[in-house]
């Protein structure tokens, strides 16, 4: 049902592991700071990360001799490190929405609270 | 209320016994990492301590007192803010009082018996009373039932003041997740003779109790941490947890599958252990968006320094730990050579101390800043704040250190143990004493004294910081919610 990695692709393959989850981490990082300080540069630079994890996910398949279900296991991952950044994403702005007003009440201190009770 | 000084009278109930679950987690933590230095000392003068200490009594040790200590840490950060979140005394208090005695009790005469008797006869009353055999859960069955028996009195607490005080989407998480919390440990307290089916049920105490029931608890600590430390709103931590919560029981539950590889169990297992291994970094990578998206849109300004900066290095520290190491040698493809090698140890240090002992003493500087009358700690410190920002440091680079030293040991045994001398004795033999795993010990002992050392600074900060400090806290002042008394705004 596997086939082990061979012995030269050893190192490429727990490379790309790891390049997998921190360009993972990356596209979720320059996504968001892109779309939050309005900077077109973070955001390619989110896609160019995401491009680099698409070349892992293919070392990492190619080293691991992935066929069939494992091959549409790296296909599911590829679409949901795409999609799970964008989707938290809408959903961090939909539930911060509206916030801002309730932050911008006055400040106060305990203690002035204490006096005051 | 003093100010400056540790005074306990300005603690609530559920807080005056957090403390003393503090207190003796830091002893563990002392505990922890002395036994840890022995053993790597062993592992370069293997006839260190033979037959005295030898290797499997210190790593046992090493391992419980940190399973414990952190067990410690999570029970009084929920003692902790118990009455706070619920509004209500703390049901049954001297019940729990009880219990922690009775618990710091056990653990002291199951560290002198592993100390002192070490071994027995393999027999039942070596089960019953010096140790059970199985890895990370040595401890005799009188003990597993003593502990099964207080966390039973802890969900008691909680479930029983939360009833009687309020709900809400916190506390229903962390009474729901104390349920599995005790149900789980059940599953390694009985016997099978066959050995497949004694690891697959032990499996469900060593992975389902780390990856789900801690990562939950540590979600739960972390929501009223953030709530307390920057004003987050509850409606978000809240949202953010179940959200946590779904996709690490998600990914988590079936996950466990990544140890069924090897053990006997059948060929499916590797399929579903390596699909739900995938997927395990994914709240990970959930959390960075969601941490950015907070750093760009509001400006934090916190209550206490060195706790939140112990809170980003447990974001970093799980991330990295969990996220990255653990997928790297997840996939059967290439666990097959890493598994049980020192990568699992790698992997082990850097998402143990990432993942839970960075919450731990993030929420003992909350602890050591109310019980001095919540003095002020923030920026500019008395001292400037180098204790904790040097300890900070020293733990971190000792840990990360340990981490890259076992990581190049574990790589080559899985080069020549595994791979090229197919897991041989002889392969074993020649991996042990081949010049990249002895260069890796040997940094490994010298990262673990940097650890020690940053330890020391730890507890000497703790026992420090604060003192005859006379500025008030930071306020982070909470708005009104329905149905909660207080929730969060920020004051400069």
């Amino acid at each position: 049902m596997i086939e082990p990695v061979q012995l030269e692709d050893f190192f490429l393959n727990v490379f790309s592991a790891a390049v997998i989850v921190v360009s993972g981490a990356g596209y979720a990082g320059f996504y968001a700071w892109g779309k939050i300080a309005r900077r077109p540069g973070f955001v390619i630079s989110a896609y160019a990360s995401y491009a680099s994890l698409a070349a892992a996910v293919w070392v990492l398949a190619e080293t691991s001799h992935f066929e069939g279900f494992w091959r549409v296991a790296a296909g599911l991952m590829l679409i949901g490190y795409f999609a799970a950044p964008l989707a938290i994403f809408r959903l961090c702005t939909a539930m911060h929405a509206g916030e801002h007003s309730e932050h911008d009440r006055p400040i106060a201190n305990q203690q002035q609270e204490e006096e005051q009770s | 209320m003093s100010v400056g000084v540790l005074d306990s009278r300005n603690l609530n109930g559920g807080q005056k016994l957090a403390v003393k679950y503090f207190t003796v987690a830091m002893v563990l933590f002392v505990a922890q990492i002395l036994f840890g230095l022995l053993a790597a000392v062993q592992f370069i003068a293997p006839g260190f301590l033979f037959e005295t200490l030898d290797f499997s009594v210190n790593r046992m040790l090493h391992i419980n007192a940190m399973v414990v200590w952190m067990l410690y840490g999570f029970i009084g950060a929920v003692y902790w803010f118990l009455e706070e979140e619920s509004g209500v005394e703390v049901v049954g208090l001297k019940l729990g009082e009880i219990a922690f005695w009775v618990l710091t009790a056990a653990v002291g005469i199951v560290v002198l018996v592993y100390l002192f008797l070490q071994i027995g006869a393999g027999d039942d009353t070596t089960r019953w009373l010096i140790n059970e055999g199985r890895e990370y859960i040595e401890a005799p069955r009188w003990a597993d039932i003593g502990i099964v028996a207080v966390m039973l009195v802890f969900f008691y607490n909680v479930a029983g003041t939360f009833s009687k005080g309020r709900w809400s989407g916190v506390s229903g998480v962390l009474t729901l997740d104390l349920v599995a919390l005790v149900g789980l440990y059940l599953a390694g307290m009985f016997y099978t003779t066959n050995v497949t089916v004694d690891y697959y049920w032990w499996w469900w105490v060593v992975h389902l109790w780390v990856e789900a029931t801690w990562e939950v608890l540590v979600g739960c600590i972390m929501a009223w941490s953030l709530m307390k430390l920057l004003g987050v709103r509850r409606k978000i931590v809240q949202t953010w947890l179940y959200i946590e919560v779904a996709l690490m029981f998600g990914s988590g539950i079936l996950g466990l599958g990544h140890h069924y590889f090897w053990i006997g169990t059948p060929e499916y297992w590797l399929s579903i252990g390596g699909f739900f291994s995938a997927l395990e970094p994914i709240p990970l990578v959930a959390m960075v968006v969601h941490s950015i998206y907070d750093a760009g849109v509001h400006k934090f300004k916190s209550t206490n320094h060195p706790a939140l900066g112990w809170v980003i290095a447990h974001t970093f520290g799980n991330f990295f730990g969990a996220g990255v190491w653990g997928f790297m040698h997840t996939l059967p493809q290439i666990n097959l050579y890493t598994h049980g090698t020192q990568w699992t140890a790698s992997h082990g240090h850097l998402s143990f101390f990432g993942a839970y002992a960075t919450i731990n003493i993030a929420f003992f500087y909350l602890a050591v800043q109310q019980w001095r009358g919540n003095v002020w700690m923030g920026a500019n410190l008395a001292d400037n704040g180098w204790k904790w920002k040097w300890s900070m440091g020293l733990l971190n680079l000792g840990v990360v250190g340990m981490t890259v030293a076992l990581l190049i040991a574990g790589y080559e045994q899985s080069f020549i143990e595994r791979a090229v001398e197919g897991s041989t004795w002889s392969g074993y033999f020649a991996a042990q004493t081949h010049p990249w795993f002895t260069e890796a010990m040997f940094w490994r002992l010298i990262m673990g004294i940097v650890t020690a050392a940053g330890l020391a600074l730890l507890i000497w900060d703790l026992a420090t910081i604060g003192a005859g400090e006379t500025r008030p806290a930071l306020v982070i002042e909470r708005h009104e919610e329905p149905g909660v008394k207080a929730a969060v705004v920020q004051t400069a």
